[in-house]
């Protein structure tokens, strides 16, 4: 009887251990799988997912014939694990040995292969020894870090590191302008940013212990979008072209600064801006820091004698001259207050057409033919011709230049400003005017962008196309008529002259103002048109405070070369009309 | 049955109706209605193929996955080169160093007087003028004026190609050897080109072949 008590016992005792354990096990497997589920599943879900960066590709800048001026390229970061460095195992070339690969032999190996130096590595290795990130070499091209991964070194990883590189360097760069490490800084990469512009995306996916991703595990998160490929209206070998004969000539006449500016007469589209200097987009410390834009649109001087075309072309449509209006011009205009009028030579009376006035650029005769249209309507005019109010380029810091308002000219004012002193323009804005005299006095909006071209094929940023009729087509023929004469029948003559094709042109030698009023220095510009008869380019070519020779006969040369380049470039048939010659004295 | 008097048992009636055995025979219908072993074997038969297919199905996947993998990486390799030199080709085709190249190979932009042929009826338009072998615009100048960091290591294509030491000597070798493809071999471009399609001589420009 004993016994079988103690058996009962015993069973008993047995079955509540069972219970206990098995209640210890249930408990814990609610706990996992109902209490703390969530947890759990995330933990895991965090060791087998990998988050991702999708980088979009940031549009690419063209020119007018699609060649890239600015572009989107793969460039690595190569990092290392300070804290796993340490010499390893190779494997020989037939695979069948290995050998050690000491710390100091792996630097050198990378050294060679990023172009990085040895002293440079080995300090980014040994300053954080148990970090487990250090750059070795940053934005390394693609062959660079193929050279890295063939060496096989266990602690050296790469990273893709999106970059921008300008194939063409300083060919428009200018305009383009450059993107610093971390958003775009200058020109039109600033400007037109919400064109080319992308977005990185991310995504998440799974992975299997030997790193493959498991399938149908990729959830993205966000999506990468590319940027929009920005088409300017620039044509680039035209552009190098400019920039060359630029720089060159802005070399030997010792000039400060100067610029191109070549416009389409039809569309006002911008065939070229060249400044000099200018920056390699690729090489930004390369330049000061006043070289980094476009100077073109960003400094406005007095334009001097270009001016007096405009004055002749408001003139002739208000109907207060004809080219061959009779002018007596004296040697010297006095004002009357103290103040007074000269020319650039000295003369005694001489009988001047208004033609004769243009082409020998006389400012005691335009400022007597001035005297026939008031002062309000000629200012208005040269608001209309687009002055004193930046271009539709909007280019970035643009300047308006200055037209001050009548009520401010006094006595000599009045005339200055009509032969292109006592008011500022900038080249572009010059470039465009004369746009307007070739147009057949219909003004068009300057235009440097032709579009933008979303990745799924919308255009937009399409320019204005709206033109606004500044003087009439009679007054603007004319007017590009009278400085035909400039070229076949003025001082510069030989200079201007291309053999089968009627130029019009009118030079611009512009005095500098300074702290002391007038100085020494000079800003020498031509303007001008081809063909003359009707007229397909504007060109205006600029120096800035020459050292060698002060006078626009030192723009000729290369107005001419830019102009030969013009008609070979855009292939301007010869002229087949005579050219246009009035009497230039009476 | 025959003898009844022997064969009449002792008990009532009643009780041996009590002890009947009775049976439910199943009609044909119902015999016919139930399930058969076959069912069974195709069921299992059925499950075990449905299984081996999904097992089937997840290696062909996990494969697959490997082959994604191994063409993602491919793709992106190949992206990569691909990009790289289409970067090369655009900065090699910048107009510096094509203007470069091309003066040091004795061509000149003529800056003289504009010509065009007229196609519509052969007419030459303006005035012609040789190209004056001066009128370069790189090297009349202090060289290209138009900066393009990326062309620092662009060599000039009438540039010296450099000799591998090695190859050199293996040519040498070849030559003392009296092997036949002796000079050139280094890989060096030659400069006479003589066996051209087109005679190469100063004064005629060779007449376009067109169809």
């Amino acid at each position: 009887m004993n016994d079988a008590r103690k058996t009962k016992r015993r069973t008993a005792l047995a079955v509540l251990v069972i219970f206990a354990v098995v209640s210890i096990f249930v408990v814990r497997l609610v706990d996992i799988q109902v209490v703390s589920a969530t947890e759990y599943n995330e933990e895991s879900l965090a060791k087998r997912s990998v988050s991702q960066t999708t980088y979009g590709s940031r549009g690419n800048i063209v020119d007018t014939n699609g060649n890239v001026l600015a572009d989107s390229v793969d460039r690595f970061d190569i990092t290392a694990s300070p804290l796993l460095v340490n010499t390893f195992e190779r494997e020989t070339e037939d695979g069948k040995e290995t050998v050690d690969v000491a710390v100091a032999d792996a630097i050198a190996e990378l050294a060679v292969a990023t172009g990085a130096t040895e002293a440079d590595i080995t300090t980014a290795l040994t300053e954080k020894p148990g970090s487990n990130f250090a750059y070795v070499a940053k934005s390394v091209t693609l062959e660079q870090m193929n050279a890295v991964r063939a060496l096989n070194i266990p602690w050296v990883y790469d990273v893709l590191h999106p970059s921008r590189t300008y194939p063409m360097g300083s060919v428009a760069g200018n305009l383009v302008g450059f993107i610093g490490t971390d958003e775009p800084q200058n020109g039109l990469e600033r400007t037109e940013n919400t064109c080319v512009e992308s977005n990185n995306g991310t995504s998440t996916y799974e992975r299997g212990a030997d790193g493959i991703r498991i399938p149908g595990s990729t959830v993205t998160t966000e999506e990468a979008s590319d940027g929009g490929t920005l088409k300017l209206t620039i044509d680039s070998d035209f552009q190098w072209y400019a920039q060359q004969t630029l720089a060159q000539r802005s070399i030997e006449l010792g000039a400060d600064w100067g610029t191109i500016v070549v416009v389409r007469v039809s569309d006002g589209h911008l065939m070229a801006v060249a400044d000099y200097p200018s920056v390699d987009p690729n090489n930004v410390d390369g330049v000061s820091v006043n070289d980094l834009g476009s100077r073109a649109f960003s400094s406005p001087f007095e334009p001097g004698s270009t001016m007096k075309s405009i004055t002749i072309a408001s003139l002739l449509d208000a109907g207060k001259i004809t080219p061959t209006t009779t002018v007596t011009v004296p040697g010297r205009r006095d004002l009357g207050n103290g103040q007074s009028i000269k020319d650039s030579w000295a003369h005694g009376d001489i009988r001047y057409t208004a033609t004769g006035i243009l082409t020998n650029s006389s400012n005691i005769g335009t400022s007597y033919l001035s005297d026939s249209l008031g002062a309000d309507a000629r200012h208005d005019y040269m608001t209309k011709f687009g002055f004193n109010s930046s271009t539709a380029v909007e280019f970035q810091g643009e300047s308006s230049g200055l037209v001050r308002p009548t009520s401010e000219w006094d006595a000599v004012t009045n005339y200055a400003v009509q032969f292109g002193q006592g008011m500022t323009a900038t080249s572009a804005q010059m470039a465009s005017a004369y746009q307007t005299l070739g147009n057949g006095g219909v003004h068009m909006p300057l235009t440097l962008v032709e579009g933008c071209t979303l990745p799924d094929g919308t255009v937009t940023d399409l320019p204005s196309t709206e033109g606004t009729r500044v003087v009439s087509e009679a007054a603007a023929d004319t007017t590009v008529g009278m400085m035909e004469n400039v070229v076949n029948q003025g001082s510069l003559k030989k200079d201007l002259t291309i053999p089968g094709y009627n130029v019009a042109a009118k030079t611009g030698t512009a005095e500098v103002a300074n702290a002391n009023g007038y100085g020494s220095d000079r800003i020498i510009s031509i303007a001008g048109l081809v063909p003359a008869e009707a007229p397909e380019y504007a060109i205006v070519v600029t120096f800035a405070k020459p050292d060698t020779l002060k006078t626009s006969g030192a723009v000729a040369s290369t107005f001419k070369k830019i102009t030969t380049q013009v008609i070979k470039t855009f292939k301007i048939a010869p002229s087949t009309v005579p050219e246009t010659k009035y009497p230039l004295n009476y | 049955m025959s003898n009844l008097a022997f064969a009449t048992p002792l008990r009532s009636p009643a009780d041996e109706q009590h002890t009947r055995h009775i049976e439910i025979v199943s009609s044909r219908e119902q015999r016919r209605a139930r399930p058969r072993a076959v069912y069974a074997i195709v069921a299992v038969i059925g499950l075990f193929v449905l299984f081996m297919a999904q097992l089937l199905l997840s290696i062909v996947v996990s494969d697959g996955a490997y082959r994604i993998a191994a063409l993602q990486t491919s793709q992106r390799d190949l992206g990569r080169e691909q990009q790289a030199l289409s970067e090369q080709l655009d900065m090699l085709s910048s107009p510096q160093n094509l203007a470069t190249q091309a003066e040091s190979l004795g061509m000149v932009l003529s800056t003289t007087n504009p010509v065009v042929l007229n196609l519509a009826d052969g007419t030459i338009g303006g005035t012609a003028a040789a190209a004056d072998a001066g009128e370069s615009v790189i090297s009349g100048s202090a060289g290209s004026l138009v900066p393009n960091s990326l062309l620092a290591g662009v060599p000039l294509v009438t540039a010296t190609p450099t000799v591998d030491p090695v190859a050199a000597a293996d040519a040498a070798a070849g030559a003392a050897a009296g092997a036949t493809p002796a000079a050139g071999a280094t890989g060096a471009p030659t400069a006479t080109l003589t066996e051209g399609s087109v005679a190469s001589t100063p004064t005629t420009l060779p007449s376009p072949v067109t169809r």
